[in-house]
């Protein structure tokens, strides 16, 4: 390896979405030397598309009262069906107002009411209208925010570089490599890891997920012996457009929209009487999804998302970004006509293991966000709180691991041996001249995940599933790249990416199979009840001799009674 | 469905042609995926959200830079295609637009670095150049800065874009002047002067010739913009304000 593929920084930081971003801030602010990896331009990552908004206990809204930051927490914790760790919870809630009063003084325009205070909506699963928002613009608002905020420092910036693996050493991890996609070359980074890379819905077909979000943080900590926590447990938005699974926010249905089926019957009466259309998501999906198998969709696959009697006036100004979507997308246009919408893929609530401090099991790496379990989620997130998260925890990392610097000589041949292995492994896809085409195999798990694994799960269905991920994996063996460009070999990258997802999607089979009960979003049509004494407990995931192992840990019941989930 | 494609491996560029199989809803993004998974793998692109919100896909498609993931194939194949801009150099340099058929380049205004991706450090340059961070004096409020929903309605307009740079390939400015900083930048240091927290005098940052004086009006910024962000209004308003300061 030449000296000048190793790059030494204090902190790196995989991601530069909002997680990875808002945690760099705060390691520059603790003067630290940082690095931020991203296989996109940050300004690309996921958090960008984030719709509706994001909670906290402001009470802003003219004539409601005060709102109170145990309340929030109660309604996460009931929202996520008393899997969330509480005390994790508490610091969410508890710090959710100053994280978005931070920041609206870094620059965020967030919607405002009349007498000039943050704007906030009802949204699903709350008791207060909690959540803040930019229009239906938020992801887009808090990115451009921090990314300006990023870039006033002396922050280092690796855009388009793919990392490949984590780099471990007695035990501790001490830096990673990557693929810098425009050239083509690998690299080596010594320092602190942040992982900050989100989710990964695209192992489903339908998702409202950016196509990026392939669960790399995930396997990258697995594969160095970090725990996975909680991974079956995956949330599916009842509203995403027909056809391209785009997100259709909850919002909408915050501001007054309704569902109605083939026959025109706002059909939430008969699921959630009290709440209607603001239920929780995973109640209104497995609504849509039922009215749809009864034969009440319209062409069998779909129902409407009606907002036509809110008037064009509130729409325009509410919610622009659908409208436009729903023109754009789908042709039609919600002043006039209902949009079409299904359920899809949307977040997952499961990641890497860590404390409350963000770290992992494995020294010297740590994790938050999206890729995360912290565990505020537990089995089923309520929207809004994952930007919240993002932040939240974001800083905490950023705080962490900057506090655990240490001076240390950086052994080279650790730095040159992963480079080595890593060039092998791609040599290996690349120099093949033929085989199976990663765009096959990905096809195949992307379908197999959302019919075994989706809103509806069933013993013998998953455990077929299950083999059937493992047939693919055996495929992979056989995986090649017909280009061999270095420069933008997006095959690579996308083949790569497929690797890391058919670990995941296994892991993700794994628990869901084990987890004999129904919670939250994990519903089982062979186990329908919720089973406290046996599955009260978390899902963790390690990387064992031969194959996955799993276990069982416990969850933080500190505050809140465990009750049955109404709405 | 027939698309024809730009090629550039860094070293010779040419076209190819592909045909993909039509499904309802087809966007140009979708296109070149099937050919990417499908037909020919070493075809690069841009893209991550596919819902015109990240602003990764912008390019050239009929002779009009735009987003590839907001973009009909079959609007474009049937002529429907309305979109029109003023006609400018760049758009001359390639082949011309095939019957019934998509052709699809990079980004004019900024080098290709392999088939439709550019380089977009020039452009980002730009954007780093106007301080695009919010300065505030003084000790910040316990809670929020106040806003009137006017106020917070006047900056969307100039929020909402999502720096894809299609703006950038479209402004005949930006093809003669390389140092003309774009409308986009422009764009985003009248958001910050605009924005009642922010005490910077921002004008004068741009206040040269390759800044707000560079612009002669052709408005292409403003039809391309996936966002209906408007640049020429801000230049134009920062030009008049400025005016007024001199005299
Ligand atoms: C359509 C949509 C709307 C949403 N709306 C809301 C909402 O209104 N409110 C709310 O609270 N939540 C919302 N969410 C959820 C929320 O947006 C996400 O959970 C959150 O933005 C995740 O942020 P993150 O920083 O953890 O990850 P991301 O923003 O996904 O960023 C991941 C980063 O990691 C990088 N990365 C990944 N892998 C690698 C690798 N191998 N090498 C290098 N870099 C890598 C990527 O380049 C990217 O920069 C929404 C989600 C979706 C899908
Ligand atoms: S102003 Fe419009 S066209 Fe220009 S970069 Fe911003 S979003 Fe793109
Ligand atoms: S892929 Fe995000 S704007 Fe087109």
């Amino acid at each position: 390896m030449e000296k000048e593929m190793l790059h030494e920084h204090e902190i790196l930081v995989i991601g530069g979405g909002l997680s990875g971003l808002r945690a760099s801030v705060e390691a520059l602010r603790g003067g630290k030397d940082v690095a931020v990896l991203s296989k996109v331009h940050p300004l690309r990552s996921h958090s960008v598309a984030a719709q509706g908004g994001i909670n906290a206990a402001l009470g802003n809204t003219p004539d409601r009262g005060e709102d109170h930051w145990e309340d929030h927490a109660f309604d996460t914790v009931k929202g996520s069906d008393y899997l969330a760790d509480q005390d994790a919870v508490d610091i969410l809630c508890k710090k959710a107002p100053e994280a978005v009063i931070e920041l609206e003084h870094m620059g965020t325009v967030f919607s405002r009411f009349d007498n000039g205070k943050i704007a906030q909506r009802p949204f699903g699963g709350a008791g207060f209208p909690r959540t803040c928002y930019a229009a239906d613009r938020t992801g887009h608002n808090l990115l451009h925010t921090l990314y300006e905020q990023s870039i006033s420092g002396k922050i280092k910036f690796y855009d388009e570089y793919f990392v490949t693996s984590l780099i471990k050493e007695n035990g501790t991890c001490v830096g990673c490599t990557a693929l810098d996609v425009r050239e083509g070359t690998l690299h080596a980074f010594s320092g602190n890891v942040i992982l900050a890379t989100g989710g990964f819905g695209r192992i489903y077909n339908r998702s409202t997920n950016a196509l990026i979000n392939t669960g790399d943080g995930a396997f990258l900590a697995y594969d160095v012996g970090a725990a996975l926590e909680d991974m079956e447990f995956i949330q599916f938005h009842p509203t995403t457009l027909y056809g391209s699974n785009i997100l259709i926010t909850e919002g909408a249905r915050g501001e007054g929209a309704h569902l109605k089926n083939s026959e025109g019957e706002r059909f939430m009466k008969d699921y959630a009487p009290d709440a209607m259309e603001l239920a929780p998501r995973d109640i209104v999906a497995r609504a849509i999804i039922t009215e749809v198998n009864e034969g009440r969709g319209i062409e069998d696959e779909y129902v409407h998302l009606d907002l036509t009697h809110l008037g064009e006036e509130k729409i325009k100004e509410r919610l622009p970004g659908i409208r436009q979507i729903a023109m754009d997308f789908a042709g039609v246009d919600p002043v006039k006509e209902p949009i079409p919408v299904q359920p899809g893929q949307h977040y997952s609530m499961g990641g890497i293991f860590v404390d409350k401090d963000c770290e992992t099991d494995v020294p010297g790496l740590y994790a938050a966000g999206e890729c995360s379990c912290v565990s505020v989620h537990g089995a089923n997130r309520l929207g809004g709180n994952s930007l919240l998260e993002t932040v939240v925890f974001g800083k905490t990392a950023g705080k962490k691991a900057s506090e655990e610097v240490k001076d240390k000589e950086v052994n080279e041949s650790i730095f040159m041996d992963s480079v080595e292995k890593d060039r092998e492994l791609i040599d290996s896809i690349v120099g093949k001249k033929d085989g199976i085409l990663y765009s096959e195999i990905l096809k195949e798990l992307r379908e197999t995940m959302f019919q075994h694994f989706g809103v509806f799960r069933e013993g013998d269905m998953m455990k077929e599933g299950l083999d059937k991920i493992k047939r693919l994996k055996e495929k992979f063996e056989d995986v090649y790249v017909g280009s061999d460009d270095k420069k933008f070999n997006q095959a690579l990258i996308r083949t790569l990416e497929l690797r890391n997802m058919l670990l995941i999607s296994e892991i993700v089979a794994i628990g869901a199979i084990e987890r004999e009960e129904s919670r939250g979003s994990h519903y089982r049509t062979d186990f329908t009840e919720r089973v406290d004494e046996k599955y009260l407990k978390h899902t963790v995931v390690r990387k064992g001799e031969e194959a996955p192992e799993l276990e069982y840990s416990s969850v933080n019941l500190d505050r809140f009674e465990v009750k049955e989930r109404e709405y | 469905m027939k698309l024809k494609i730009f090629r550039y491996d860094g070293e010779e560029s040419h076209y190819d042609e592909f045909e993909v199989p039509h499904e309802p809803g087809q966007t140009v993004l979708d296109a070149l995926f099937y050919i990417q998974e499908n037909l020919d793998d070493s075809l690069s692109f841009r893209y991550s959200c596919r819902g015109a919100v990240c602003g990764s896909c912008a390019m050239l498609i009929n002779k009009v830079p735009r987003l590839a993931c907001r973009t009909q194939v079959k609007t474009l194949v049937e002529g429907e295609d309305s979109a029109e801009i003023k006609h400018y150099p760049a758009l001359d340099k390639g082949d011309e637009i095939p019957e019934r058929a998509v052709l699809v380049e990079p980004l004019p205004h900024l080098p290709v670095e392999k088939d439709l991706i550019v380089d977009q450090d020039k452009f980002f340059e730009y954007y780093r150049d106007v301080e695009p961070m919010l300065k505030t004096e003084g000790e910040a409020p316990q809670k929020e800065y106040e806003m009137s929903p006017k106020e917070v309605n006047e900056l969307e307009e100039y929020t909402n874009c999502i720096l894809c740079a299609a703006c950038f390939g479209a402004c005949p400015v930006d093809g003669e002047n390389e140092d003309y900083r774009g409308p986009a930048a422009l764009a985003k240091l009248y958001r910050f002067h605009i924005d009642p927290r922010d005490n910077e005098d921002r004008l004068e940052l741009a206040d040269h010739e390759d800044g707000w004086w560079a612009c002669e009006f052709h408005t292409n910024c403003q039809k391309v913009c996936p966002k209906n962000v408007p640049p020429n209004i801000a230049i134009g308003k920062a030009r008049s304000q400025l005016q007024k300061e001199d005299e």
